[in-house]
């Protein structure tokens, strides 16, 4: 490797960047660092703020790289830090002698510059590894005074941002009135204005995380069918008052907080001694990458848990603004690792964080689960709700199915074992090939009306169907 | 959910739909529930329940009539072990289009593979890919009754057994085998085929093609469809049936077309005949010229000059015009005999440069020699390489290594993607691309090598096709052990 920290000083856009790229050159931080043998290239995973780890990759040749951090700095911190431990410890990086499907896509996009790398010298004016690496001054020592009066301002924040809160929820019941007061017929025609109206109000009372549910509302009527868009109203508004009833319940329920307000934090997670652990090989099923009215991606990526013996999934989910770009996800559905996930503190959960990557695992079949007692492919779906009647989706398990048309050329999951019984509508279209397999089981998303396809185990191997 | 919680369900929808209050509209049980101080809370309460009922007591209804398709079929060679796939992902992502994807299916075809249905499948219409594939693409077309693709023998009796595609295909493995049999089948049940499936089993005629052929074809002079007649016409030209054997004076057109045509000496000690275009004074003229080579026969024209076909061919002074060249050699691919196509393929070749590249028109009608021959041809001088995009119907992993290190093919590679020019850098990965349908797997393997050492990116997705070459050998040698 030709790598100098002079080089690193250079390319970093501020000082900021190079000390925080100090912080991430803890190995910890990296669950994978390679080297490509026959190449001027490095790669790795970072673990950075979101639920997925990020990609990063550097050219130690010209210098080029890419980072899937939603960063406006180039190059990120993690890019640097990348760099910094390839100058300062190349041992830490495996060699090995094929690089990854995510770097090829990279290398086969990229550009190279024309003109030569940044000489090392160049460029680093007011940046410096050494000021990036000296320890932080130690903080002042806080006053007992001090201390109370920062308590006290958190306190009056949190209670402030209640009070908000609270005042959001009645603006949104009295909306929701209003709506079944002029008609749903009304509200479905004029869904995506009226939504985004009372959206914003939300935002403006810090109820932001439903602020976003309710603003992609009428994309979720508008998928359907005409006729089925008063009942999937009804559904969402309903949905809407249990929420709000059940936050006024327990205005502290850190999952109700999470769909109401905002999120914890990565930290907060994984210092949370109540957040459920679970060390487990997964398979991704699928991803679900979805560009909100509110500018923000929202990448959805789910999990299997391959070694339970009821299904258990897990919800990787992230934001990034759409202004960012693509971004590449750090995993592809089919993929399969071993990893230690913390599950954000919930009725039913789903969302988690990986909190340590334990390497790949091979492909094959998924495990085959005890059918339901009750025959019932959605039986985990009326249990889920169960627990929390707010939640607009839930992934499932079917059983043994096929994929079929009606005379609008809908699709319809139909149970194997029933033809003429058990059947539930595919959202969108799909590809015509599936009509033609028969499917030993599928992972789908349904959300009261259609099921969103993942993956299914077939006789000819995995479907990719997300 | 009780049939009365339906019906008073429905009776809420409806008032909610049209709006108002609706409380009075649901049912006992869900009002006691729902009662409270406000008229509005009361609404919203009701909504809550019908929401739940919506969500977990009801099921969207299942139409009565679903339609499931065939399963599909399951063709006669494994599909490709799982650790190829995305190798085959990658290289079916590069190739840019339908054609060049079907090239990527056929290459695996040539390993005993095919790809999973959900990587590639060839549309309904593709008539290019591999034979192997032939159940699928009936399936496409939407061949869902009671029977099957077939691999049995294709007689009168299994005729409609068998759907169009894998008919097409059993029929010309049978004009290989025994071509009058095939032949008497094509008489007896293509006659009461539509005017399209008719032509397209007259074009399988040129598969095994003999004089045998003659009466049958000549029979067809009276079909009702003017394609099948000018088919029929043309493979009757093949076997040197004049279509036009007398001469219909100022009105002939291959008399007209011969007009176009001037007949010259030279040499100076032995003196030969030649035969150039005459220089054309309007574009009228051109496209005269034009509809008339497309529509005479070769060996009408032959005749009218009173010369046989190869020394015709020996004496057209090529390079004069190259339209003319261009149009006498889709003449001579159409309707000019085997021999005709094969002397003209072999001089074509021989001469190298651009007339190397007029043999691409005569494609259908080369055998995989003369095939090879060109494309050697092509690396050799590495000129026109792009041309090997363009060879139709060329076989899979044969190409050797010393079919590119002796031309100047290897050297031409080596420096475009070493140098700055992108322009060059991405012809030359197409060239690659090309390279890694014809190569054997240990050439593949080498090549892959070589222009990664001149610079080429080994992460470049030009290379995926080659990368699924050598995989493919590698993948074959571990499962015949």
């Amino acid at each position: 490797m030709q790598l100098d920290l002079k080089t690193i000083e250079a390319l970093a856009p501020d000082q900021a960047s190079l000390g925080a790229a100090a912080k991430l050159t803890k190995r910890s931080n990296w669950p994978r660092l390679e080297a490509y043998e026959h190449l001027p290239l490095i790669w790795g995973e970072c673990q950075g703020s979101g639920s997925n780890p990020y990609r990063v990759a550097f050219d130690t040749s010209d210098h080029g790289y890419k980072c899937t951090c939603p960063s406006r700095k180039f190059p990120c911190k993690h890019i640097l830090a990348l760099a910094w431990i390839g100058a300062t410890a190349p041992d830490s990086f495996a060699l090995v002698d094929q690089t990854p499907d995510w770097v090829n896509d990279w290398l086969g996009r990229r550009r190279k510059p024309g003109q030569s790398p940044i000489p090392a010298a160049a460029g680093s004016e007011g940046k410096s590894i050494d000021e990036a690496t000296r320890p932080a001054e130690s903080a002042p020592v806080e006053d007992t005074a001090a201390a109370e009066r920062r308590e006290a301002t958190q306190r009056k924040r949190a209670e402030d941002t209640r009070s908000a809160v609270s005042a959001a929820l009645d603006e949104l019941d009295q909306w929701i009135a209003d709506q079944l007061r002029l008609g749903l017929a009304g509200f479905v025609d004029a869904s995506s204005e009226r939504c985004r109206r009372i959206a914003a109000r939300l935002v403006d009372l810090k109820a932001t995380a439903l602020a976003g549910r309710i603003d992609e509302l009428p994309a979720r009527l508008m998928a359907l069918r005409g006729e089925e868009r008063p009942d999937a109203a009804i559904r969402e508004l309903g949905k809407l008052v249990l929420l709000a009833k059940a936050w006024r319940a327990a205005p502290d329920d850190a999952e109700l907080k999470r769909l109401v307000s905002t999120s914890e934090t990565r930290d907060q997670i994984l210092a949370n001694p109540d957040a459920i652990q679970v060390e487990s090989d997964w398979e991704v099923l699928g991803e679900k990458i979805e560009t909100r009215r509110d500018g923000l991606v929202s990448h959805a990526t789910w999990l299997l848990d391959l070694g339970s013996t009821t299904p258990r999934f897990a919800l990787l989910l992230d934001f990034f603004p759409a202004s960012a770009g693509r971004r590449s996800g750090a995993f592809a559905p089919g993929d399969r690792f071993k990893a230690r996930l913390v599950f954000y503190p919930s009725r039913n959960p789903l969302r988690a964080l990986v909190a340590e990557r334990l390497g790949d695992v091979v492909a094959g079949a998924w495990p085959v689960f005890a059918p339901n007692t009750a025959g019932d492919p959605l039986a985990a779906y009326a249990a889920f709700q169960d627990g929390a009647p707010w939640l607009a989706e839930c992934p499932v398990i079917l059983p043994a199915g096929a994929i079929a048309l009606d005379e609008k050329e809908g699709a319809w999951w139909q149970a194997a074992s029933d033809p003429h019984g058990i059947a539930l509508p595919v959202a969108g279209s799909v590809s015509q090939t599936l009509l033609g397999l028969d499917l030993a089981a599928t992972a789908a998303l349904w959300n009261g009306a259609r099921l969103e396809l993942l993956a299914s185990q077939s006789s000819i191997g995995r479907l990719d169907l997300s | 959910m009780s049939e009365l919680d339906q019906a008073g369900l429905a009776r809420l929808r409806d008032g909610w739909i049209s709006g108002g209050a609706a409380f009075e509209l649901a049912p006992a049980e869900w009002k006691e529930v729902a009662s409270a101080a406000s008229p509005d809370e009361q609404e919203r309460r009701l909504l809550a329940i019908a929401a739940q009922a919506l969500d977990v007591a009801l099921r969207p209804a299942a139409p009565k009539t679903l339609k499931r398709r065939q399963p599909l079929p399951v063709l006669a060679l494994p599909m490709l072990p799982e650790r190829l796939r995305p190798l085959l992902r990658a290289a079916l992502k590069y190739a840019a289009d339908a054609r060049l994807k079907t090239r990527v299916a056929t290459l695996v075809a040539s390993r005993g593979f095919v790809t999973h249905p959900m990587d590639w499948m060839p549309a309904a219409s593709d008539q290019a890919a591999p034979e192997v594939y032939a159940p699928w693409v009936d399936w496409q077309a939407g061949a869902d009754g009671e029977k099957h693709s077939r691999r049995e023998q294709l007689t009168a009796e299994t005729w409609d057994d068998f759907y169009p595609a894998a008919r097409r295909i059993a029929l010309a493995d049978l004009r290989r085998a025994a071509p009058a049999l095939a032949r008497t089948l094509i008489e007896t049940k293509g006659a009461s085929e539509p005017a399209e499936v008719r032509l397209a089993l007259i074009e399988l005629m040129r598969v095994g093609l003999s004089a045998d052929d003659i009466s049958f074809l000549k029979s067809l002079s009276a079909d009702r469809s003017g394609k099948v007649r000018e088919m029929a016409g043309r493979l009757l030209a093949r076997l040197g049936e004049r279509g036009n054997p007398t001469d219909a004076g100022p009105q002939d057109p291959t008399a007209e077309l011969a007009a176009f045509i001037e007949e010259g000496k030279s040499g100076f000690l032995r003196r030969r005949t030649t035969y150039a275009p005459i220089k054309l004074k309007s574009p009228a003229q051109q496209a005269r010229r034009a509809d008339l080579f497309a529509s005479c026969y070769f060996g009408d024209l032959v005749a009218r000059f009173g010369k046989t076909e190869p020394d015709l061919i020996g004496a057209w002074q090529f390079g004069v015009d190259d339209n003319a060249d261009r149009f006498l050699v889709l003449m001579v691919s159409v309707s000019g005999s085997d021999a005709a196509v094969a002397c003209l393929a072999d001089m074509l070749v021989a001469e190298g440069g651009k007339l190397t590249l007029l043999v691409l028109q005569l494609m259908l009608r080369l055998d995989s020699g003369r095939k090879r021959l060109l494309i050697r041809q092509i690396l050799n001088d590495a000129q026109n390489l792009h041309a090997l995009n363009l060879v139709e119907g060329a076989e899979a992993g044969w190409l050797e290594w010393g079919d590119l290190a002796n031309g100047k093919t290897l050297s031409a590679l080596r420096s475009a993607v070493s140098g700055d020019n992108d322009v060059m850098k991405r012809s030359a990965e197409q060239y690659i691309e090309a390279i890694g349908f014809l190569a054997t797997a240990a050439t593949a393997e080498k090549l892959i090598g070589d222009v990664v050492a001149a610079g080429l990116p080994p992460a470049s997705p030009s290379l995926g096709l080659l990368r699924l070459n050598a995989a493919l050998a590698e993948n074959r040698s571990q499962s015949d052990r």
